[in-house]
């Protein structure tokens, strides 16, 4: 590993990481804070509104499972790792931090000077894998913090579960390597920063949707397991326990897959700056 | 020994052809000149060779290497100036310095001191805050301060003002004198005319020459400039060993297309005033180099 490229990739993530990092941390003590602040009237809504069938499946949309009649403590805090709020934050993140390399450096013509260095694409593809992974390990972890720290100030009878915590945030970061791995390939592909991260955020908002619409459509549902979000169902670790391994594998599996075919194609692409 | 050895390389990029069938060999210890008109392929030649576009055709070799399957063990030994050289805007001079100090794995402080100080680049100014010039001379310490074997420099002193073209001039034949290589792509002639022992010229993705600056100084026309004595004289038809460009009333402005002894012979029996011939204009014989497929004495 070679430690100058190293630094240089740090230095050039790090202020996005940690914004996006607090951002993880206040948005789940937000998010905690209201669970357990307004509990009983959450119950009230929620047992009122589950009648409704629709309201039923935008949950099991957002949620990746049936509710059922009871919105219990499970639900709750499960509302906490699928808010649109947090993944949306966390994909910023991760599509800001892959798109770099290539499409940003062309984009921003510093990769000549980043290639006239002894160091080969592959390494260069290597430091800027690590450096995502670290730093979507800490934004997820400052999320958890956050989330933690709040159902220690705030103690109530929902209870909490640290070990189930952490296999959703397991769960969340397998996504974050799916995503990520997307990112890579198609910043691969790609001489214009721009254009690589709205073509992934666009695939990641797709896959957003085809999870939620296949709720409400049996067609849309016969190919949701195309849905990268089909594979994170925090409800059904939060209620009945257990890791994942399935659907974290399928990630896993479809993140390696994805960063693979991206290394692969920057080690063979030409890179023109003009 | 040759330090680039280019052969039968061709780059296309799509239906258009980049360069065709290049062929090229650089000595060591030369300064080599690179000359082109915009749009010839010396950027492509030069992307080439650091790996950065793969070849269609052909191969190139640095160091007896590929240049691209081992483009990055070759520029450990290199140093690269791009044409428009772009760095990150929150570095400062001694931060890249240290940075690719750490990537070459090598300590580049104390040469690079004397490259700022040579240069007269302030160490501390972030990127973001520096003029071009001053963008440039980094560039170009960043380039110099691993010693490299080889240095491969595409318009390097855009944006220098003539006092630190003179000062990178000095230094490449300082580097040169060492045993180092220096390849100088431009696409002004008289950049290179004082600097370079040897230059290839390229127009249109091909090689037109390849030659020491002083043969191609002998197959350069020479100026000649005749002032008559009598208007009847100036009215006359010029020998075949001469073209006349322009009359101006007692004045003929013309290029030599034959040998000076059959000029001077000539000139001894005219009615004539005064002659001035003029020592071969490289800068118009590389205009026509740039226009003419072929080179015509």
């Amino acid at each position: 590993m070679n430690r100058g490229l190293l630094e240089r990739s740090v230095r050039e993530v790090a202020t996005v990481t940690l914004l996006c990092g607090l951002g993880a941390m206040v948005f789940e003590m937000l998010v905690a804070y209201a669970i357990r602040t307004f509990q009983e009237q959450l119950d009230q809504m929620a047992g009122q509104w589950l009648q409704l069938d629709w309201v039923q499946n935008m949950f099991k949309g957002l949620v990746g499972s049936e509710i059922g009649e009871q919105f219990g403590a499970g639900a709750l805090n499960s509302l906490a790792w699928v808010h649109p709020v947090l993944l949306t934050l966390l994909w910023a993140h991760e599509i800001t931090i892959c798109t770099r390399v290539p499409a940003g450096e062309v984009d921003r013509g510093t990769v000549d000077v980043l290639l006239g260095l002894p160091a080969s694409r592959w390494s260069i593809y290597v430091c800027e894998t690590m450096v995502w992974l670290a730093a979507g390990a800490l934004v997820l972890a400052l999320g958890l913090v956050g989330n933690r720290a709040m159902t220690w100030l705030l103690p109530s009878d929902l209870g909490y579960d640290y070990h189930q915590a952490i296999v959703v945030v397991a769960n969340l970061y397998c996504l974050y390597l799916a995503v990520g791995g997307l990112a890579l390939l198609v910043s691969a592909l790609s001489d214009r920063r721009g254009r690589a991260v709205a073509t992934a955020f666009g695939i990641v908002v797709a896959s957003f949707l085809l999870n939620f619409l296949a709720q409400f459509s049996t067609p849309i549902r016969n190919i949701s397991f195309l849905s990268l979000l089909n594979y994170y169902r925090p409800l059904l670790i939060l209620r009945d326990g257990g890791w994942p391994s399935g659907d974290m594998l399928v990630l896993l599996i479809t993140g390696a897959v994805l960063w693979l075919a991206g290394g692969l194609i920057f080690n063979r692409r030409d890179i023109c700056t003009v | 020994m040759s330090v680039i050895v280019i052969e039968n390389l061709t780059k296309r990029y799509g239906q258009r052809v980049g360069i065709q069938d290049l062929n090229l060999c650089v000595p060591e210890g030369v300064i080599y000149g690179f000359l082109g008109p915009n749009g010839a392929g010396k950027s492509t030649t030069i992307r080439l060779l650091l790996a950065l576009l793969r070849p269609s055709g052909g191969r190139a070799r640095i160091f007896g290497r590929d240049c691209w399957r081992h483009g990055h063990v070759i520029k450990a030994d290199l140093g690269y100036v791009p044409g428009d050289l772009r760095l990150h805007s929150w570095m400062t001079a001694r931060r890249a310095l240290d940075l690719f100090g750490r990537v070459r794995r090598r300590d580049l402080r104390a040469y690079a001191d004397v490259l700022l100080a040579r240069f007269e680049l302030d160490p501390e100014v972030k990127v973001r805050r520096m003029s071009r010039g001053m963008r440039q001379k980094l560039g170009l310490i960043l380039a110099l301060a691993h010693r490299p074997r080889l240095l491969v420099l595409d318009e390097p002193t855009s944006g220098l003002d003539p006092l630190m073209q003179d000062q990178l001039y000095a230094h490449l034949r300082e580097r040169a004198a060492d045993g180092a290589t220096v390849f100088f792509s431009s696409h002004t002639l008289s950049e290179v005319e004082g600097l370079c022992d040897r230059v290839a010229v390229v127009r249109e993705g091909k090689l037109v020459a390849d030659e020491r600056l002083d043969d191609l100084r002998k197959k350069a026309a020479r100026e000649v400039t005749l002032r008559w004595r009598h208007p009847q004289s100036a009215d006359q038809q010029p020998p075949e060993f001469l073209t006349v460009r322009e009359r101006r009333g007692l004045e003929w402005r013309c290029t030599l297309t034959g040998p000076v002894m059959d000029l001077t012979r000539w000139a001894a029996t005219q009615p004539l005033e005064d002659i001035a011939i003029v020592p071969p204009d490289l800068e118009t014989f590389f205009r026509q180099f740039y226009q003419q497929d072929t080179l015509e004495p």
